[in-house]
Parts: structure tokens; C-alpha cells; sequence
């Protein structure tokens, strides 16, 4: 009886504090919706109500229409998918290589990939843009891409080897005895097991490009090139910011993040993991 | 036998470290060259090398360490929170006995799915002394006096913190929730059948098997954390109150761009970097992140 | 997966270099026009195409701090837009760095002539950018329907801003302000200063800050929101944006850049010049500028036709014009000035008005240095931390020392 009572006391106080949480993290989120559905594009209003006075549709709809976003949402789509399997495929053989492997040079090889991510960004722009100018690849996706993978996977390749430390040798032991070389001991039995690391590479590597800016902006230079983040700037101006058509692209270029995250997440936490592989 | 292995390990490492290296290696050797030069306005192509000049300024400057300690409680206190809220909701979103967990997990992604530039500005919009939605709803429920977020330098640290907070635990969150997916099953029913508290769960099952998996997001996360212009840029609207709410890049960054003394920024970003080269390193080692649990 | 990999970049190359078309002109302008505007710019090129079928125009939005810093970066590099647009002080930097062209060298002095001097930029003795519009002046403008009469001296804007600011429904909070304005922002602070008699720097760049018409100038502005209480305490661009457009302001300062916005928003407003500083007598003068086009140095002999030919329509009559009717902007081209829009337009005529009281805006790169060093010291001013006099001097200090840091 005590038991019972205990668990459904922690599972009321898991939903209550989830619910508070919840509603903390959606309020500024929706916020963001009234700016996009009220009109004469104001960022703020003295009013808190979440449906504004003369709500309209109006922002979307000029989203669609007027505006080349679906040309952006293509550019982006392109270039963060591409940067997704790229960082997907070079972090997880590169964290398997130092998670199994000693040898020489590996911790400062594991060092200096972090050591990448310390310098401030802000100063690399102007040498990226000369070096970038040189190699001809300014205004090309390729630049874009390249730069984009190369921020994303010292997180990547940390985060895959990290969770390979977590899957015992012995497996791969196991399978190199039934006949595997090293290659397939990974693609078939680590490379699995694998998956929830996978998936937040994969939901890294597409998320620091979806919604990257600064880099962006320096390299393209093109209208037909240009991506969401960079779409979204156009309605952005020192003092007379369209906030309608701000609220809105932003909020429409998170659905495919979330969308994304939705859909990835179920192998997430798929349960296919060493969770459930026995001894 | 041997040299099959090297062949393996340099297939499966290079491509990754040429692209990360390579996209870095010359624009970090260009800012170490210009640090040391006097390169500005004034002398925008006719830069000389002037040796540690710039540093010197750098370190005689009594601001700098004042934003350099502002810049150390910024980091510390965001990810502290970042990372207790993170592995706090996915413990929760793990339970195998709640329901609707798809739906939470959505919803609490979202701060990472919307672009910075809106959330932070709507932020900013909710922090007006007047007509912001904390102030309205502290002095309602919460009958307290309205407070001055934007307008006094360490409430307006605050905002810039709480903001970033509400930003980045969603990442934390879901690192921890994959690494909660590497901890064998039999490991806690084990422990279930010795009478271990949930607690002695936690510390023993749970934690050594999230530690190699957060290190990565926790050692990233104070490096990320610590160079991040944009929020506090957006929130304070460029150091407001009068340039006192700025943490070391975002002064960086007006020293750059408003007075364009190159030379003066590009010390200030390598002194940055020895920082956060000393403070990255030393967390290395104490959370022994390059060895695995096994180990 | 690696095959996809390959797969992809061989796309990517392809897709790269099909862009590609040897035959035409390419000329790329620059430019950080709001919105509203950009479609004027935006459409007057398309007709420039259709007239000029071998030349392609790309024009190309940024925001205006980050136009300049884009600027500097490319064209430094070599590269960079042949047209860059903006307003005129972003002159100075770019003169220092040599990355625009003299256009006395390139335009006769006929064509010249044709222009106001106002809508002319010179600097050190050379014709940097022409403008296709004089503005970025700040003015005072007020809601018809909860003022009749808007204040000639700024006495008069305080007692009507002490009758219109008041609390309405009786919760406690006031609902309505006498005026607004984004009054954190030195650039706004600017027709006070001058209305006492003050200015921010001497004829070679110097700063002037620590002077009695600073003190003066900061004691107001502190007064209107702590003595008067016309302003609210806390008023950013945007909430002053937010509460003019809402109708719960008397009175909003802000720049022609604007009024499309309120238009839309349906305020019934007018315009009118800020008022007269009655201890001294003297008209608020804001600061005045061009927003023009320039050339980039970087531009090819061979294509240098082209671009003249396009920059020559970019400033035509016609062209600014269009802008005046779809924004109310005041053109620089003399036949423009005198057209039936312009004459004919109230918004326009009171612009101006405020424009010929103006000051023109320094352009040398000093002046970036002492809006970092007022702005500080102005807010703590606001915020109630220091006294005046002491504001007035420490920003001059902090203004010679920045500019000391920015030219060695």
C-alpha cells in the first residue's frame, strides 16, 4: 500500500513540476506568436494577451507570397542536410578511432579538437573571408558546408566517442572470433548500439547550421544562395524592423528543427541500445 | 597486422580532423600575427609588428578584469544551471511510467529550435520595467515591487543569465537523455534487490554512466558559453546600462567593430583563448573525460 | 554513405559553377534601405534591366553596421559591391581606408550642379557620395487627436505633456505619456545639447563635451523623466515605437525612416519641429545627413561605364522622387525639390522645415568614439547614478581617450 502511494506521489510531483517547467519554457515562445500575428509590426505591446487586437494572418501569408523564403528554405534545407550526414559519417568513424585505438599523438589530437572551438569567433571572420576569397570558394555552398562541419564536430566527435566508451570491447571480442574484421565489428555491432549518440550528432551538426547567421552572410553573396537566417536578416533594419514578418519566418523556420527533433528522437531513446542487450 | 590498424585509424580520423583543423589553422595563426601588430584604423594596410604592445594594453586596462570576472560567474552560473535543469528533465522524460513524454520533450525543445535573435529580443520585451510580462507578473502573484531589469547593471546580468539559461538547457536535456540510454537495465534491478535508496542509484549506476557522456557537452558547453556574444548583446542591447553588462568577447567585439583597433582586439581574443585553454583543460582533468567508464 | 557524400559535392560543384553567364554586366549595389523603401530601389532597378537588357543589377540588403563592417572587409580584400549606399558617416571610415573613389574625378561639374549642395557630401576636398536623400534627421511628431496644437518652446512641451500623461482606467499605472523617445541613445539626445547652445566636437574633431550646455542639456532630459514625469522611466526604440503606434503617446521624437510604419499603423500624426530651448532661444537642432551612393575603388576600368550610367539613374529626378511619394523622403536633386509632390506634401514641408534648423552630422571616424564615450555616461545620468557635471566631464575624457585609442 506504501508502495503504491509513493509512486503515485513521485509520478504527480514529476507531472506538476514538468507541467511548471513547461509553461515557463512555451511562455516567450508564445509571445513570439502574438508579435507575428499582430499587425503594424510592433515588438512590444502594453498588452500581454497572447491573442492580439486585430490578430491577423497577415505576416504569414506575406511570408509565403511576397518574400522568397521558400527559395531560402530550400538553400538551408540543402546545406544543413548535407552538413548533417557529413558530420554524422566523419564523427562517428572518427570517435570510434579514438575510442578503441591508443596511439600516438591521441590525447593531444583529442585536445586539439577542442582547443578549435576556444578561440573567439568574431576574430576568425575577417581571415575566413581572405582564405576563403583565395580558395574561390566564396560564394558557393561548399564554403558554407565546410565551415559549418567543421564547427560541429569537435562536439560531434567528443559526444560519439564518449558513448563509445560506454559499449564494452568484449562485443567487438566476440564478433572478431565469429569472423568480423575491424570494420565490420564497428558497422555491425557498435555502429547499432550506437544510435542515440548518432542522433544527437545528426540533430548537432543540422541545428548549427539551420539557424547560422554571421558565417553565412559572409560568404554568400547571392539572393538565389541565400538561406533562412540570412532571409530573415532582410526584415531586420536598425530601426524599422518588419517584427510581423520577423515573429513569423522565425517561428516557421523552427518547425523543421522540431519536426526534426520529433522524429529523431524516437530512436533517441529507441530502447535499441546495450540498455537491453544482455551479458 | 599492424599496419592494417594505421591504416584503419588514419581512414576513419583524418577527413574529420583536416576539416576541423583546417577551416581553423589560418585564421588563428592571421589573429596571432595581428595581435602583435598595430593594426587599426589608422593603419589599416600598413599594419607593423610591434611586439606585446598590445597586450600589455590589454592587461593594464582595470576593466578588463572586471569583465573578465563577470565573465567567469556568467559561465559557471549558466552552466550549472544548463546542466542540473538538463539531467534533471531527462531523468524525469525517462521514466518509463509517465505519459504524454513525447509531447514535453517537443515543447522543451523549443527554445532551442527558434532562432536566438527573436527569443532574445522577446526576452528583452519581457524584461521592460513597465510593460514586460515578469515585472506585471511579480508585482500581481507575486506582490512584490517591480524591478529595474534593464535599466541597473546587476539586474540586468541577471536578465542576460536568465535568458541564457531558458536557452540552453534543451541541449543539456538531451545529451543527458541519450547517455541515460547506455546504463544497463539489470544494473538497477541489481541494486533494487540489495535495497539501494534512489538516491545511491543515482550516485552509483547513473552518474558514472552519464559522466563520459556529459563531459563532451559540459566541457563544450563552458567553452560555448563562455565566447557567447550574441545573448547578452541582444538582451542588454550592446552592454547596457552603460557598457557595464559585458562579458569578455562582447568587448571584444566593441573594440573591433564600433573603433575598429584590430590589434587590440585580435590580444584580446588570444588572451581569451589562453583563458579558456587553462580552464578547459583543467576541467579535462578533473572529470577525467578522455578515459572511458571502463577504464 | 560515402557515395551520397560524393554524390553531393559533385552537386554542389555543378550547381556552383552553373551560375555563371560571361556575356553580361554584372553590377552589385549594396545598400541598407528599410523596408518600403527597398522596393522603390528594387523596382526602379528592374526598369533599369528592362531598358538595359545586357546588364544585370544585383542589389543586395544589410543592415547598416554590419553594411559597414561587410564593407571594409571586402573591399579591403579587393572585392566587395561596386555601389555601396548608406548614410554619410559611414564616409569617414571609408575615406581613412581608401576604399572608395573621388566622384568629382568621375562626374563633371554639371552633372554636379544639379544637386542641392545639402544632398552633396565633401570630404577633405573630395565628393565621396551623392545622396538621393537628405534626412536622418530626428523630428518631433504628435498625435493629431490628443493634441491640437503641438509646442513651439519646450516649456509648452511640458505642461502639454503634464496634461496628456495620466492614468485612465484608475489601475495605478499611467496609461498615456506625454512623450516618448528612444532617450538611452545619444544620437537622441542630440537636439537638446544643441538647443542649449552645445555641440559634440570643434572644427578639427575634437571633442566639446564638458561644457555648460552638456550639463545643461543632460539636467533636462534627466528632468523631463524624474521632475516632470512626462516620459516613462524605461523607453527603448521600440517601446517608444510600440507606444506611439498604440496611440498612447502625446508625442514621439524619431526620423522620417519611420513614418511609414505609423502611417500604417493608422496614427492620425503630424509633424513638427522640436521645440525651441526658451533659456536660450535657441531651435533644437538634430543632427542632419544624406544616405547616397558611393563607388568602390575596387572597380574595373572596363566596367566603370556601366556603373556610372547606372548611378546616374540611381540618383535621377525621377527615382527620388518615387521614394518621395511611396516615404515622404526629401529628394536632393534640385528639379525634384521644386516638384508638385514635394511642395504639395505637409509631412514633407515640416521635414524640411526641421532640416534647415539642423546640423549637419560630422562625418570624420572620430565621431564612433564619442558616441561610445557619451553613451555610458548619459544613461548613468538617467539612471540617476552621476550628476551632470560630472557626466559632462568624464565623457569628454572618455571621448579623447578613445580617440586617441582608435588613431595610433
Amino acid at each position: 500500500m506504501n508502495e503504491k502511494v509513493k509512486k503515485i506521489l513521485i509520478d504527480f510531483s514529476a507531472y506538476l513540476f514538468l507541467i511548471i517547467f513547461t509553461t515557463l519554457t512555451v511562455y516567450p515562445v508564445l509571445n513570439v506568436i502574438s508579435i507575428s500575428l499582430r499587425p503594424a509590426d510592433k515588438l512590444l505591446s502594453t498588452s500581454l494577451s497572447i491573442i492580439p487586437d486585430g490578430a491577423s494572418l497577415n505576416s504569414y501569408i506575406s511570408l509565403f507570397t511576397q518574400t522568397p523564403f521558400l527559395r531560402w528554405l530550400f538553400n538551408s534545407t540543402f546545406v544543413s542536410v548535407v552538413v548533417m550526414i557529413t558530420g554524422v559519417t566523419l564523427a562517428s568513424t572518427a570517435g570510434y578511432a579514438l575510442s578503441r585505438f591508443k596511439f600516438f599523438g591521441k590525447k593531444a589530437v583529442m585536445i586539439g579538437i577542442l582547443i578549435t572551438q576556444m578561440f573567439p569567433a568574431t576574430m576568425l571572420l575577417l581571415p575566413l573571408y581572405i582564405m576563403l576569397i583565395k580558395l574561390k570558394l566564396l560564394n558557393s555552398y561548399l564554403g558554407v558546408i565546410i565551415v559549418y562541419t567543421s564547427t560541429a564536430l569537435p562536439f560531434c566527435v567528443w559526444q560519439m566517442k564518449g558513448y563509445y566508451d560506454t559499449i564494452p570491447v568484449s562485443l567487438e571480442e566476440a564478433a572478431r572470433i565469429d569472423g568480423c574484421n575491424q570494420f565490420q565489428a564497428f558497422y555491425k555491432v557498435v555502429f547499432p548500439l550506437a544510435l542515440p549518440a548518432l542522433v544527437i550528432t545528426a540533430l548537432f551538426s543540422f541545428m548549427s547550421s539551420w539557424a547560422e547567421y554571421v558565417v553565412a552572410a559572409q560568404i554568400l553573396q547571392e539572393p538565389e544562395l541565400y538561406t533562412l537566417a540570412i532571409g530573415l536578416k532582410q526584415f531586420e533594419s536598425s530601426m524599422a524592423t518588419q517584427w510581423g514578418l520577423y515573429a513569423a519566418g522565425s517561428l516557421v523556420v523552427s518547425i523543421p528543427a522540431v519536426l526534426l527533433f520529433l522524429f529523431l528522437s524516437r530512436y533517441l531513446i529507441s530502447g535499441l541500445t546495450l540498455g537491453s542487450v544482455k551479458g | 597486422m599492424n599496419k592494417g590498424r594505421n591504416i584503419f585509424i588514419v581512414a576513419f580520423l583524418l577527413p574529420a580532423v583536416i576539416v576541423m583543423f583546417g577551416v581553423i589553422v589560418y585564421p588563428f595563426i592571421y589573429n596571432i600575427v595581428i595581435s602583435l601588430s598595430n593594426m587599426s584604423l589608422r593603419h589599416f594596410r600598413d599594419w607593423r609588428i610591434i611586439g606585446l604592445r598590445q597586450y600589455v594594453k590589454v592587461f593594464s586596462e582595470e576593466i578588463f578584469y572586471s569583465v573578465f570576472f563577470k565573465t567567469l560567474i556568467w559561465t559557471f552560473v549558466n552552466v550549472s544551471f544548463h546542466v542540473v535543469i538538463g539531467v534533471f528533465l531527462a531523468l524525469i522524460l525517462n521514466k518509463k511510467s509517465l505519459k504524454f513524454k513525447p509531447i514535453f520533450r517537443t515543447l522543451l525543445i523549443l527554445p532551442w529550435a527558434i532562432p536566438q535573435v527573436i527569443t532574445a529580443l522577446t526576452w528583452r520585451s519581457m524584461f521592460n520595467f513597465e510593460y514586460g510580462a515578469i515585472n506585471i507578473f511579480i508585482a500581481k502573484y507575486l506582490n512584490l515591487s517591480p524591478v529595474e531589469w534593464l535599466l541597473r547593471p546587476f539586474e540586468a546580468f541577471t536578465a542576460c543569465i536568465i535568458t541564457n539559461v531558458w536557452l540552453g538547457f534543451p541541449f543539456m536535456m538531451v545529451v543527458a537523455l541519450g547517455g541515460l540510454q547506455s546504463i544497463p537495465q539489470e544494473l538497477y534491478e541489481a541494486a533494487e534487490i540489495d535495497g539501494a535508496s534512489a538516491w545511491q542509484k543515482f550516485k552509483n549506476i547513473t552518474l558514472p554512466f552519464l559522466r563520459p557522456v556529459m563531459a563532451p557537452a559540459i566541457t563544450l558547453g563552458i567553452i560555448w558559453t563562455f565566447n557567447n556574444l550574441n545573448i547578452v548583446w541582444l538582451v542588454s542591447n550592446g552592454g547596457e546600462p552603460g557598457d557595464q553588462t559585458h562579458i569578455l568577447v562582447s568587448y571584444v567585439y566593441k573594440a573591433a567593430f564600433n573603433l575598429y583597433r584590430y590589434g587590440y582586439a585580435s590580444a584580446l581574443s588570444v588572451v581569451i583563448f589562453l583563458i579558456l585553454l587553462a580552464i578547459g583543460l583543467y576541467f579535462l582533468k578533473k572529470t577525467r573525460a578522455v578515459e572511458s567508464v571502463y577504464e | 554513405m560515402r557515395d551520397l557524400f560524393v554524390l553531393c559535392l559533385s552537386l554542389l560543384m555543378f550547381i556552383v559553377s552553373c551560375s555563371e553567364d560571361k556575356n553580361e554586366i554584372r553590377i552589385v549595389i549594396w545598400h541598407q534601405k528599410p523596408p518600403g523603401e527597398r522596393e522603390v530601389l528594387e523596382s526602379a532597378v528592374k526598369k533599369y534591366m528592362l531598358e538595359h537588357p545586357n546588364v544585370k543589377v544585383i542589389v543586395l540588403y544589410k543592415e547598416t553596421e554590419e553594411l559597414r563592417s561587410a564593407y571594409i572587409i571586402s573591399a579591403v580584400a579587393g572585392k566587395g559591391p561596386d555601389i555601396v549606399y548608406g548614410p554619410s558617416d559611414q564616409i569617414g571610415v571609408f575615406e581613412v581606408l581608401g576604399i572608395i573613389k573621388p566622384l568629382e574625378e568621375i562626374f563633371d561639374t554639371s552633372f554636379i550642379n544639379q544637386f542641392d549642395p545639402r544632398g552633396l557630401l565633401w570630404y577633405k576636398g573630395h565628393l565621396y557620395q551623392i545622396g538621393d536623400q537628405i534626412g536622418n534627421h530626428l523630428f518631433l511628431l504628435y498625435n493629431k487627436k490628443l493634441i491640437k496644437k503641438p509646442p513651439e518652446t519646450m516649456s509648452e512641451l511640458i505642461s502639454i505633456g503634464k496634461e496628456i500623461t495620466k492614468d485612465i482606467d484608475g489601475d495605478g499605472k499611467i496609461d498615456q505619456y506625454g512623450l516618448v523617445w528612444n532617450y538611452t541613445e545619444p544620437f537622441f539626445f542630440i537636439p537638446f545639447l544643441t538647443g542649449f547652445g552645445g555641440w559634440v566636437m570643434d572644427s578639427v574633431g575634437n571633442p566639446t563635451l564638458n561644457t555648460e550646455a552638456t550639463v545643461k542639456a543632460l539636467k533636462f532630459v534627466r528632468d523631463l523623466k524624474d521632475k516632470y514625469k512626462i516620459v516613462p522611466r524605461e523607453c527603448d526604440y521600440n517601446t517608444a515605437d510600440a507606444l506611439f503606434k498604440e496611440g498612447r503617446a502625446g508625442m514621439l521624437i524619431n526620423g522620417p525612416w519611420s513614418i511609414g510604419g505609423y502611417k500604417k499603423a493608422g496614427v492620425d500624426f503630424g509633424i513638427t519641429r522640436i521645440p525651441k530651448v526658451d533659456e536660450t532661444g535657441l531651435w533644437s537642432s538634430p543632427m542632419v545627413a544624406i544616405k547616397g551612393y558611393s563607388i568602390n575603388v575596387n572597380v574595373d576600368e572596363s566596367k566603370m561605364p556601366y556603373v556610372i550610367e547606372l548611378f546616374k539613374y540611381l540618383v535621377s529626378p525621377e527615382v527620388q522622387l518615387e521614394h518621395t511619394k511611396v516615404l515622404g523622403t526629401i529628394p536632393t536633386h534640385k528639379k525634384a525639390l521644386e516638384s508638385e509632390i514635394v511642395k504639395g506634401d505637409p509631412l514633407i514641408q515640416a521635414s524640411i522645415s526641421q532640416m534647415e534648423v539642423g546640423r549637419q552630422m560630422p562625418v570624420v571616424p572620430e565621431l564612433r568614439a564619442i558616441w561610445d564615450a557619451m553613451r555610458p555616461y548619459y544613461q548613468a545620468v538617467l539612471g540617476g547614478t552621476i550628476s551632470s557635471e560630472e557626466a559632462a566631464e568624464k565623457m569628454q575624457q572618455l571621448a579623447i581617450k578613445k580617440i586617441e585609442e582608435m588613431n595610433e
